[in-house]
């Protein structure tokens, strides 16, 4: 399973890789902000995207709005300092599939990603 | 518990200078708790660190010593500025702990943590504003330096909350006032 793990701070993306790790996920590309992940997106497939909100040059909102509109199905998992209830509905209208507020323990990433695992599905 | 170890701010402790009406800039304190319970909640979950508050103080002050200080902006209904200073073996050790890794300078794993940190912190707390539309937050900024003092351009005057906590001890600043009035 492939996951593409967004977000500008490097810390977090480690602290998410490494929470990816409890569950087995073991291969994760990094993109910096929304561009870098609508680039990654264009040159390979994921499985699971693990998005935050507030980034430099294009924010999460923006590059989940992208990815839905180009028709890209794959499941999203907001990571995000966004707490307020508007700002979750509107996550979720765009077409997150879960959502998972900053600050957050490995464990509550884990059992997150979790429902995305082909077992999951089953 | 977060909120017993980062006890909330009570009227009775606003700092002098702080108090309304006086003539002089004035600041709701009731607003400072949402901030100082952002900080536990924060340090608790993911650094495993239980920050203790200690006296809450008014005005900007520059620290002797080397600091580590990240801060962001804060806009909307309400606008200001959080800042997070750490002596450098503090932002070292927390950076490490959220890290994984053992930080001895101040490098840009060091920069980006506290960074987050505060990005966190802010972030926690605007929520509890509750503000529709939701206060918006800038990108962090980290300064490093010795005795310097964090400026904004408001009327609004900073209140200080130290910490001492297991990592080492470390000061948020946080200075803010409602738009309109």
């Amino acid at each position: 399973m492939k996951a593409l793990v967004v977000d500008d701070s490097l810390t977090i993306r480690r602290i998410v890789i490494k929470a990816l790790g409890l569950v087995g996920i073991t291969e994760a590309t990094e993109a910096g902000d929304g561009q870098a992940a609508l680039n990654a997106m264009a040159q390979g497939s994921f499985d699971l995207i693990l998005l935050d909100w507030n980034m430099p040059r294009m924010n999460g909102i923006d590059t989940l709005r992208a990815l839905r509109q180009a028709g890209h199905q794959t499941p999203v998992i907001m990571v995000t300092t966004e707490a307020e209830k508007s700002r979750v509905i509107e996550a979720i209208k765009t077409g997150a599939n879960e959502y998972l507020i900053k600050p957050f323990s490995p464990d509550q990433l884990a059992a997150k990603v979790k429902n995305f695992l082909p077992a999951a599905a089953k | 518990m977060s909120t017993v170890r980062s006890m909330p701010v009570s009227e009775r402790e606003r700092p002098p200078g702080s108090a309304p009406g006086g003539g002089g800039p004035s600041v709701d304190v009731s607003y400072i708790n949402a901030f100082v319970e952002a900080v536990g909640h924060v340090f608790e979950t993911m650094l495993g660190v239980h920050p203790k508050r200690n006296a809450l103080k008014v005005g900007a002050t520059a620290p002797d010593g080397l600091r580590l200080t990240s801060l962001i902006g804060i806009t909307g209904k309400v606008h200001g500025c959080v800042a997070l200073s750490f002596p450098p073996d503090t932002a070292f050790r927390l950076a490490g702990k959220m890290l994984g890794a053992e930080l001895t300078s101040a490098n840009a794993e060091v920069i980006d943590a506290i960074s987050e940190l505060v990005n966190i912190v802010a972030g926690s707390a605007k929520a509890k504003f509750n503000t529709d539309p939701p206060l918006q937050l800038g990108l962090p900024t980290v300064v490093e330096g010795t005795s310097y003092r964090v400026k904004y351009p408001s009327k609004s005057v900073w209140l200080q909350v130290p910490f001492s906590s297991d990592a080492g001890d470390f000061v948020m600043e946080v200075t803010y006032s409602r738009n309109g009035g």
